[in-house]
Parts: C-alpha cells; structure tokens; sequence
C-alpha cells in the first residue's frame, strides 16, 4: 500500500546492488521482514557499500517493523546523515516518526524527501494523509491541488481535491470540482453503488452551503440513481420542510414512514410537514390514522402518551400499560418514565396501576368490569412496575414490600432480583444490591448482560477483584479478565474500577484505569488513519466526513468525561496532600507533581469541552 | 420509548458498549468503524428516549469470499431490559431492507450458537432462516454454530421492497447477482 518508501534514484548501486535494493522494499512491504534483512545484509556486507544510506535507512524502517525502536532511529538516523540529499532517506524517517504518531515531525521529513523530489506522487499521498489527520487543512488542499495536476487521470485526485474543499468550507469549488469529474464518467445504464454514494456526498455539499433549491434539485435530478433509501427520503424531506414545500414533505414521510414505523424523527417530520406540531389534538388524530395503517406498529401507541393530557391521556395510558402488563415487559417502567417529569400524569399513573394491582387480585382482570381475564402473570409484573414506582420516589419500603409480593408470586424471574439490588443502591446500601444482583446473575449464567450489571454493582461496592472473576466468565479463556477487558476498550468496568479504587484511596490504581481509558480515546483516535485513503477508493465520502467530525470531538463522549473527572479529582487530591508516608503509593508521589500540570490541564480542557455545565469541583 | 433508525458514525461507540454488555464476541472500535464506514447503510440501531442504544445490528457485505456477494450479520443485540419488544426483529428487517435496496443482495448469513435457544427462536421462526450447515467449534470456547441464511428474494416480494437492480436480483435463484458488484475504477 501506499506506506511503503518509495524508490530512490539510481545514483550510487551498480544494477546488481540496485536489485537487491528493490527486493528490499518488496519484502518490507510483503512484510517479509527477516529476508528484508538478509537482502540489506548483502548490500551493506560488501565493504564498498557499507555505508549506503538508503539501505540503512530501510534496515531501520524494517527493524521498527519488528519492534527494534531504538536500532531503528540508529539506522534510519545513520542512513541520513550518509546521504541528506536522498528522499528516500526522508521519506523513510517520515514513516517512522508517523508510526509513532509524531505527525509534525513526519510532516517535516516528507516535506524534505519532497525538497529532492518535488513530484513523488507517493510521498505527496503520505503527506496529503497526515495533513488532513492532523487537520492541517490549508496544507491537505495544497498537496492535493499538487497531486491533482500530476495525476489528473485518477479518480481519486479528484475526490481528494474537492475534499479538501469542501473541509475548508469552499462549497463552490468541492462541488464544482466533483461536478466536472462526473462528467468524465462513463455513464452506466446499470446499477452502481459508488456512484450513487457520489451524488449524496455531492447533494450534501450543496444542502451545507445553504444552497437548499439547488440541493434539492439535484437529489430529484438523480433519484433514479441513489440506492441508500432512507438517506435519499430523509434529505429530500429535510429540504422540502426548510423550503416550506409542506406538501411534498408530508408525501415524503408518509413515504419513509412506510418503510419504517419506528423512527420517532419522522413522526415528528410528519407534525411539522402538517403544521400541527403545537396541536395536540391534531397529532393525535394523526397517530390513530397511522396506527389504523399500520396495527403492528409500536410507535403510534406510544406517541399519544406524549401528547394527551387530563382524561383524554388515561384513555390512551389504560389499555397501554394492561397490554404491556397483560404480555409482561420489562421494560415498561424505563418506556413510562420520561412522563414521570409532568406531576399530573405521575399521580394518575400510580393511581392507576394502583387500582390494576387490586383488580388483578381481587378479579383477576385489570378492572373489575372488563369482560377480558387477564393473564396469569399479569399480577407479577404490576407488582414489579409498582415497585419501579415507588423506587422512583425514593419510596423504599413500598418499593421493597411490592417486589417482595412479585418475587413470592415467581420466585425465578431475574428481572425482579435486579430490581431488589436496584432498590437497595438508591438506598445506598451496595453491598445488599450487590448481593442481589449477584443472585441475578445465578439465575442465568449464559445472559453476559445480567453478567455484567453484576459486576458493575460489584464494582459500586468496591470489590473490584470480586468484578474482575465474573467478568471472566466471558472474557477470552487464558487471558486475566482484567487484560481482556482492556484489549477490547471495555470503557464502562475500567471506568468503575477507577471510581472504586478512588473510594478505596488506591490512588494509584485508580489512575492508571483513567489513563487506560484515555489511551483507548487516543487509539480511536488513530483508528481514523487507515480510512482517509480507504474512504476515498470506497467513495463512502458522507460517511468519511461524519468520521471526520466525530473524532473531532471524541474526547466529549461522556465516557471520557467520566474517566477524566476521575483522574482530575484524584490528581488535585494529590496535590492537595501531597503522599507523605513511603507506603505502597510511594511509587506515584514523583510523577503526581510533573503530570499535574500537564495531562490535568488536558484532562481539565477536554471535560470543560464535554459537559460545561455539570463540571464543578 | 425506543426508535429504530440507521447508524451514525456517532453511534459506532454506543453499539461497541451495548455489545460488550451483551455479547461474549467483541471487537475494537476500528472493526465497527470498518462496518460504519464501508456499508453506511446496513447498521441499525435502537436507541431509547434518553438516546441510550439499547440495541444494535452491526451488518456487512460479504464480498470478499468466492461466493455470490451476500449480506452477513456480524453481531446482534439488545439490552435485556428491551428484550421482548420485537426489537431484534425489527433491526434485521431493517438490515435486510438495507442490504437489497442498496447492494442487490440475494440473501443474507449469519452465525449462532447451537445454545442460544432465544436467538435461534427468533431466526428460525420469527425471521425465517434456515440452518445452511453446523460449524464444528467455531466459537473460542469451543461451542458449535449453526451457520443460518435468510432468502431476501422472498422477503423482498413479502414486503414489497424495490431491489438495487431487478433483472440480476430476481434472476434464477442464487446465482448472478454478484457480477454486478465489482466493477473497477482507476484508483489511489
Ligand atoms: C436474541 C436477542 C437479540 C433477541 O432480542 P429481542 O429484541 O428480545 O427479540 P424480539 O423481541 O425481536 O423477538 C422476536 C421473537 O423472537 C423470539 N424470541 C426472542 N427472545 C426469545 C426468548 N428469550 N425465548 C424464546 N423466543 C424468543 C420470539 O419468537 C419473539 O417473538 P415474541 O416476543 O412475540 O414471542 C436478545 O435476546 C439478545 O440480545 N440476546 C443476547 C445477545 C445474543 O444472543 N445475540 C444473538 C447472537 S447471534
């Protein structure tokens, strides 16, 4: 691929050396490392050659392939010296450095490698990739202006250009660019992937510039020719609303609507398409006339329970939650509890599976007057949803004595023993939850879910070796749980185990937790790399741009939130009382001073980033 | 409340976290970022009225085997306080809707524990796959799979669902679809 050195001019090997070079560079990139040496082995044996530099400099490259660091800055270095004038010297210190994220430095030695070859199409690559990795975007667009006029016949020289455009906010040009390089295509009558991704990269540029007509027209234009459904509909949908073509927009979600019942969005796409987003009655009449369309759709039940107030709303919530209660959900209380923010419908909600409750047991009907019977576990789950309920208002021994009725009822449901743990950790009392959970947990030792709230809880209650052995029922066998976990960025448990060393005043472990978690955020980070050349061969060009902005702001994940407050508390800790005793902590007292003032303030800067408003010491 | 919708880049740490919850069979962020970024169309999600995800599909093309192109699920979730809502089912009509309208594909793999009763349940009677073959230890503690399919030419017609390009996809069964996928162009 494109990360191997390129060929250095014939100036100083006879053709048999020469050959030899470029076996070298084969094997490297072959990642036939060991005959890679044996060939620079040849070259540098023979004494006339022993100094030659680019061969060196491979020798290096080659040897930090095999994890040799420091011989391979010896050699690279070495190489250079020999021969300042070789790009290929530079490139191949580039490569190094850029394999150890050093961008800036790999910026500078490709840009030397290009002072002696200004028209090294692949050094140009590797330089246009590091520039938009490090979001050098003036340099991005130069080198692909300059990539561009020495292979305008490739496909990628054009999207690479009018990518560097569209990053540096010139909509113009990025799209005029595409536009005129789709008019060197051959046009195919058949069906063509790569192409359609094209137009909505393309139709994206537009509807960014603000150009909402010409965005639209272009998406109607080329419809015919656009396979990705839903993003078609929903950008032509998003158009027509900001365009006040409401008519065709409502068209367009009933359309999108069609092909999915479950996307909140469009209902609420629809409601605006209308103009009854403010009416309330309007928007119910508009969920029962899709409900009639479409009766095994779960949204249109659902949505009412938003809009309606007062009686109207008790008509819509009753045979909601019998039918919930009536098939057992366990989910019905996270589904019901958004609504638990308006004070009126929390007292007709508890009211009303209040008085189920009694029916059912008294009856065995969610009313007394209902013809219906209702099931025979109807009971069980309205104890449990009363349960959640009284949770909810911090109401424990109500909560407690309805999930001790539900458990008496079915002694085996799991739900209900997660429920219990839950309980008692609102109480504050982890050790009881844990204990819960952990009798959850035995009841279905193949669900790793119910697994891992158990581990978590164990976490809550600082038994962070106790976590560790049930997270192992399903980490890799021969692997510590522990190692596993971070192999695979498992960010929750390291995070929990940061906050329990925290409580337990390791200090020392609770940090090295929060900095695994920032190492995965720096590796995802790097993630990135690979794509910039892969997107642009895939034409996945939205999607790349997504990538582009997500990593942007990565560090404002609340993950990472989390983890850096962590380490931001323990840290100012540290410096607030500095560890005085030689104990078992001793070993951190040296580096809490030098990092405080520097991975801290990054810390500091990044949770600012991530959540303004609830940061405070 | 729970929407399904496809997945954003943005979404790809979520789906990693909800799989890590619920599945022994992990991966490292840049696997999902592979899915996201090579068939944007394919992933779907679940996410809760907090814009939680609690469920996922993450979904590729197969195009690299000698086979036909086809569909394969690489993994699929939902967090067990969501379970029994008909959200697994829902993601992989979705993923199958996806998979024809945008890749022309004729059917769709996947694989699953010989053990997991509600997973074959739900393949085998909910969403009408088929046991293809058994293969021997194929999970790292050694458990057998049941490689399964699913015919999107049927489900296509079931639901009405407009493929990529009709004459190779409802051409004799099985056969053909892929000559259309692989054309080249100059590149990088
Ligand atoms: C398998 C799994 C994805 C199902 O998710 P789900 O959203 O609960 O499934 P659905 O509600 O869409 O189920 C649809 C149908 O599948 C079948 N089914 C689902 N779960 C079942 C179970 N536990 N037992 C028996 N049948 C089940 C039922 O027929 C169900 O229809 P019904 O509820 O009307 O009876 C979920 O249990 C899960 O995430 N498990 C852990 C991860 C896993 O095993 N993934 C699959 C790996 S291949």
């Amino acid at each position: 691929m494109s990360a191997n050195p390129s060929l250095p001019n014939n100036r100083t090997l006879p053709p048999k050396e020469y050959a030899l070079f470029k076996r070298i560079l084969k094997c490297y990139e072959h990642k036939l490392y060991k005959n890679g040496l044996k060939f620079a082995k040849q070259i540098l044996g023979n004494g006339q050659f022993a100094e030659h530099a680019e061969t060196l400099a491979m020798k290096g490259l080659i040897l930090n392939a095999l994890g040799r660091r420091e011989e391979a800055y010896e050699y690279v270095r070495r190489g250079l010296r020999n021969d300042l004038k070789s790009h290929t010297c530079w490139h191949v210190y580039g490569l190094l450095q850029r394999s150890e994220r050093k961008y800036d430095e790999a910026i500078k030695c490709y840009r030397n490698a290009l002072k002696w070859d200004s028209a090294n199409v692949q050094i140009l690559r590797e330089l246009s990739i590091v520039q938009v990795h490090t979001r050098d975007l003036v340099g991005y667009r130069d080198t692909r202006n300059t990539l561009f006029q020495l292979k305008p016949a490739h496909r990628a020289s054009w999207i690479g250009l009018a990518m560097s455009y569209h990053l540096l906010k010139d909509y113009d040009m990025s799209f005029k660019i595409l536009d005129a390089f789709s008019k060197t295509l051959t046009i195919r009558d058949s069906y063509d992937y790569e192409k359609s991704e094209l137009l909505l990269y393309q139709s994206a540029i537009l509807e960014e510039s603000g150009d909402l007509q010409s965005a639209k027209k272009f998406l109607l234009d080329h419809e015919r020719d656009i396979y990705d459904k839903y993003t078609f509909h929903e950008s032509i949908c998003r158009l027509y609303l900001n365009l006040g073509e409401y008519g065709r927009a409502e068209a367009g979600y009933r359309k999108l609507l069609s092909m999915n019942q479950e996307d909140g969005a469009y209902y609420e796409g629809l409601a605006k398409a209308m103009q009854i987003a403010d009416d309330p009655a309007a928007k119910l009449q508009l969920y029962r006339n899709v409900e009639r369309q479409y009766p095994r759709a779960y949204l249109p039940k659902r949505l009412p329970l938003d809009c309606a107030e007062g009686e109207e709303f008790l008509t819509y919530l009753r045979p909601y939650l019998a039918a919930a209660l009536d098939k057992g959900t366990p989910s019905l209380f996270t589904d019901i509890k958004p609504m638990y923010q308006n004070p009126a419908k929390v007292i007709q909600i508890g009211n009303l599976v209040e008085s189920m409750a009694n029916s059912l047991r008294d009856y065995g009907k969610f009313s007394k007057d209902d013809e219906k019977v209702a099931s025979a576990s109807a009971l069980l789950w309205t104890y449990y949803y009363l349960a959640q309920h009284y949770d909810y208002h911090r109401d424990t021994d109500t909560a407690l004595a309805y999930i001790e009725k539900a458990i008496e009822h079915t002694p085996t449901l799991i739900e209900l023993f997660m429920c219990k743990g839950r309980i008692y950790k609102h109480m504050g009392d982890m050790n009881t939850a844990a204990q819960w959970m952990d009798e959850a947990r035995e009841l279905d030792t193949a669900d790793r879910f119910i697994n891992s709230k158990s581990a978590k809880y164990q976490l809550r209650a600082n038994r962070v070796e106790a976590a560790a052995a049930v997270c192992g029922k399903f980490t890799r066998e021969g692997a510590s749980p522990m190692e596993n976990l971070n192999e695979m960025q498992c960010m929750w448990f390291q995070t929990e185990c940061a906050l329990a060393y925290q409580r337990l005043g390791q200090l020392g472990d609770a940090l090295k937790k929060c900095h695994e978690v920032d190492r995965h955020f720096t590796e995802i980070i790097d993630d990135q790399y690979d794509f910039h050349s892969y997107c642009l061969r895939k034409m996945t060009l939205r999607s790349y741009m997504e990538l582009l902005r997500l990593e942007d702001v990565l560090r404002a994940h609340p993950f990472y939130f989390k983890a850096a407050r962590c380490a931001i508390e323990v840290y100012i800790h540290l410096y607030d009382h500095p560890l005085q005793n030689k104990s078992a902590d001793e070993q951190i007292s040296p580096v809490v001073e030098a990092v405080f003032s520097d991975i801290s303030i990054i810390y500091v800067t990044y949770a600012f980033q991530a959540d303004r408003r609830h940061f405070h010491f | 409340m729970v929407t399904i919708r496809t997945a954003k880049p943005q979404d790809l740490m979520n789906m990693q976290h909800c799989n890590l919850l619920c599945l022994p069979e992990n991966y490292q962020m840049k696997y999902y970022f592979y899915h996201g970024l090579s068939w944007p169309q394919l992933s779907f999600v679940a996410e809760d009225s907090k814009k939680r995800i609690v469920g996922y599909v993450l979904a590729k093309m197969e195009e690299e085997s000698e086979e036909v192109p086809h569909g394969h699920i690489t993994s699929l979730a939902v967090q067990r306080s969501h379970r029994r809502l008909g959200i697994a089912q829902k993601l992989m009509d979705q993923a199958s809707r996806a998979m024809i309208e945008s890749f022309n594909t004729k059917y769709v793999s996947l694989h699953v524990r010989k053990s997991n009763r509600a997973a074959l349940n739900l393949y085998t009677n909910t969403l009408k796959f088929k046991i293809n073959e058994i293969e021997p230890k194929y999970y790292a503690d050694g458990e057998d799979a049941y490689a399964m399919r699913r015919d999107l030419v049927e489900f296509s017609k079931l639901h009405d669902i407009a493929p990529a390009f009709a004459p190779s996809f409802f051409d004799c069964k099985g056969k053909g679809s892929g000559d259309d996928h692989h054309h080249h162009h100059n590149h990088d």
